[in-house]
């Protein structure tokens, strides 16, 4: 992986970067903020993260197996009592509802994992200290033909440094 | 520094919502990285404070090695009081457990501002909580290594667990609010333990940081995914935080003994619940507050705003409380009436009156914003709150099974040296963890406190039409911001 990496300190800059590279097609970009800003996700214009779908799908089968566990278990060794019915639903709707929430739970954790790409085993490249402190980071993973392209752009904007690595 | 802040002019309410009102003395990203990463030094007062809690936690696990030789008639149970310390002081640390996510999850998906600077000190209290209040039903066993047989697994005596016992829900309840609660903990840490990693210079620390942090890069694909996984977890953790001391109040109101037989359990209990979790948060976070220096941080009106919380959940569980004496009242139940009336005259009036007082009484006090500005009153107030949940649930247990439905199975209950060794114990296992993790990682989101923050602009907007007027108030110092 080779490419441009631009170091801002203003939020606005590297916003103004972007659009313009996005305009250029200068290659694949990504940002690096300290923390989730909206001004980012209008400029990249991103799809929704589908992060929820796995929370629906896992989240329906954990009720279901919450369900069929106590039911299962009441079949398999039959305590009558009172009369009652073997597989009362209204008690095992607790069960129900807390394996729901364990297994989407952490089906909505392991797809997140799954699309924004961790664990990953090394941050070195086209990423740098600041970025988690108080400098907003542009990435473009581009060839070297277009490279110097990109450091044009992310220096007209006011980029505080702008290096090439690979 | 002064520690009562002028209240407000009549008539005017602080606005949370801006950067330069939420946290006016924090001017830049840098500086919550330098102040809250400069937290994670030790101190001569933390290793004092270390000390006495493995003391006290080491006290308990001797007192539990010598339950486990003499048998459990080494506690003070004796019929008809069967349920005693143990159970209390289960319900107790669930209960303190809930605020954590309450603080955490619900006030997440309502965008209420003040959560910002205390969640996570309480998301790190509910996990060490429910880790302690899942070791008293262990304790409470005869045969404690025996506990694993409550899990539902094919075993070798194909023999399952009732599913229909409100002991078997508990299981399934406890551990998935300990399973989520740890992992909404562990998700809100990442971009933190990231921040940390990126400042450390010790290269083996820096390699532990490196694999707890996961890789994290802050890019805007992972914030993407992670907010919404966040906000998903939350909506999850919501509806757990009710269900889960629901669960925990069925355990009584399942039985019909006089006292627990109602369905007004599961809402006060979950009230009570909440309240309790809320004063834990004040016992903890206010030393923290002054002993780490973030007075700027958790601010008068965060504190002024978890007191208001406070009041209201105080209102909630007086209310319960009245009610259950009316529905006794109302009944025509004789038990029930017999039980209600033994409750406030009879042999446990003086624990009733604790709860009544420290629940119900003191914390109106809050109806004066003077005292809810008053972080060394919360502190007191919380103190009492903290004792008058403890009785709240030793007033359930207790009078019940000793004042059953026959004169001639009456009988009381004494505590003996073993219940209080591990009472003792449960606290010193709970603060360990706490003072552990407030050295390892940052007691605040930094990342999200970021996030109220202005970012660093190239052009410089006037912000003045987010702070309309009527907003002025006064931080610790008095002075007006």
């Amino acid at each position: 992986m080779q490419g441009v990496l631009g170091a801002f300190r203003e939020l606005d800059s590297a916003v103004h970067a972007i659009e313009d590279l996005k305009k250029e097609r200068v290659g694949d970009i990504t940002v690096y903020t300290p923390t989730p800003r909206h001004e980012f996700d209008h400029a990249m214009g991103h799809p929704p993260s589908k992060v929820r779908l796995f929370t629906l799908i896992f989240g329906l089968a954990g009720v279901t197996f919450g369900y069929w566990i106590p039911v299962w278990i009441s079949d398999y060794w039959p305590l009558v009592v009172g009369g009652k019915a073997i597989a009362t639903w209204v008690p095992f709707t607790i069960l129900g509802f807390e394996v729901m929430v364990l297994i989407g739970g952490l089906a909505t954790v392991f797809a997140m994992f799954g699309f924004a790409g961790i664990p990953r085993l090394t941050t070195t490249v086209g990423y740098d200290a600041r970025f988690s402190h108080g400098h907003f980071g542009v990435w473009v993973a581009t060839e070297a033909d277009r490279a110097e392209d990109a450091m044009t752009i992310l220096k007209k904007h006011g980029a505080e440094e702008v290096r090439r690595e690979r | 520094m002064a520690t009562t802040a002028t209240p407000l002019p009549s008539g005017q309410r602080p606005n949370v919502a801006t950067a330069a009102v939420r946290f006016p003395a924090v001017k830049d990203y840098e500086q919550v990285d330098r102040e809250i990463g400069g937290t994670l030094g030790p101190s001569l007062g933390w290793f004092a404070a270390l000390g006495i809690a493995i003391l006290c936690m080491l006290i308990g696990a001797t007192t539990w090695t010598y339950q486990i030789h003499e048998g459990l008639g080494a506690a003070g149970y004796h019929p008809p009081v069967m349920w005693g310390v143990y159970i209390i002081t289960f319900v107790f640390w669930v209960g303190i457990g809930h605020a954590g996510t309450l603080i955490s999850a619900i006030l997440y998906l309502f965008r209420a501002g003040f959560r910002t600077s205390i969640y996570r000190v309480s998301e790190a209290m509910t996990v060490f909580a429910v880790m302690t209040a899942g070791l008293f039903p262990i304790l409470h066993l005869g045969r404690p290594w025996k506990f694993f047989w409550l899990i539902p697994y094919p075993n070798w005596r194909l023999i399952w667990p009732n599913p229909k016992s409100p002991l078997v829900w508990d299981v399934f309840a406890i551990l998935t609010y300990l399973t989520i609660s740890s992992t909404f903990l562990y998700i809100g840490l990442i971009p933190d333990i990231a921040i940390l990693r990126d400042r450390e210079k010790n290269p083996i620390r820096k390699a532990i940081l490196a694999q707890l942090s996961l890789g994290w890069r802050n890019s805007d694909r992972e914030w993407r995914h992670f907010t919404r996984a966040y906000l998903f977890l939350a909506a999850f953790a919501t509806p757990l935080v009710l269900s889960v001391h629901s669960v925990v109040s069925f355990d009584f109101a399942m039985a019909l003994t006089p006292g627990w037989h109602a369905t007004i359990f599961p809402p006060y209990f979950v009230a009570g619940a909440i309240f309790s979790g809320i004063g834990m948060v004040f016992t903890i976070a206010i030393p923290l507050r002054k002993a780490f220096k973030l007075e700027h941080y958790i601010t008068l009106n965060d504190l002024d705003a978890a007191a208001k919380l406070c009041l209201f959940t105080s209102c909630v569980v007086g209310l319960a409380y009245l009610t259950e004496f009316q529905v006794a009242w109302m009944s025509g139940n004789k038990y029930e009436q017999d039980y209600f009336w033994n409750r406030v005259f009879g042999q446990w009036a003086w624990a009733a009156w604790i709860m009544l007082i420290c629940n119900m009484v003191l914390p109106m006090s809050l109806w004066s914003q003077k005292l809810r500005r008053n972080p060394k009153w919360l502190f007191i107030l919380s103190l009492f709150i903290n004792l008058g949940m403890w009785f709240e649930r030793f007033v359930i247990v207790v009078p019940s099974l000793s004042h059953e439905f026959e004169p001639w199975q009456w009988g009381t209950y004494r505590p003996t040296w073993v219940d209080y060794g591990i009472l003792l114990g449960s606290f010193g296992w709970f603060f360990m963890w706490f003072l552990l993790f407030i050295k390892q990682l940052p007691v605040m989101a930094m990342a999200e406190i970021k996030e109220v923050l202005l970012p660093r602009l190239k052009v410089q907007f006037n912000h003045s039409h987010d702070l309309p007027e009527g907003i002025d108030f006064p931080d610790e110092t008095g002075k007006v911001h």
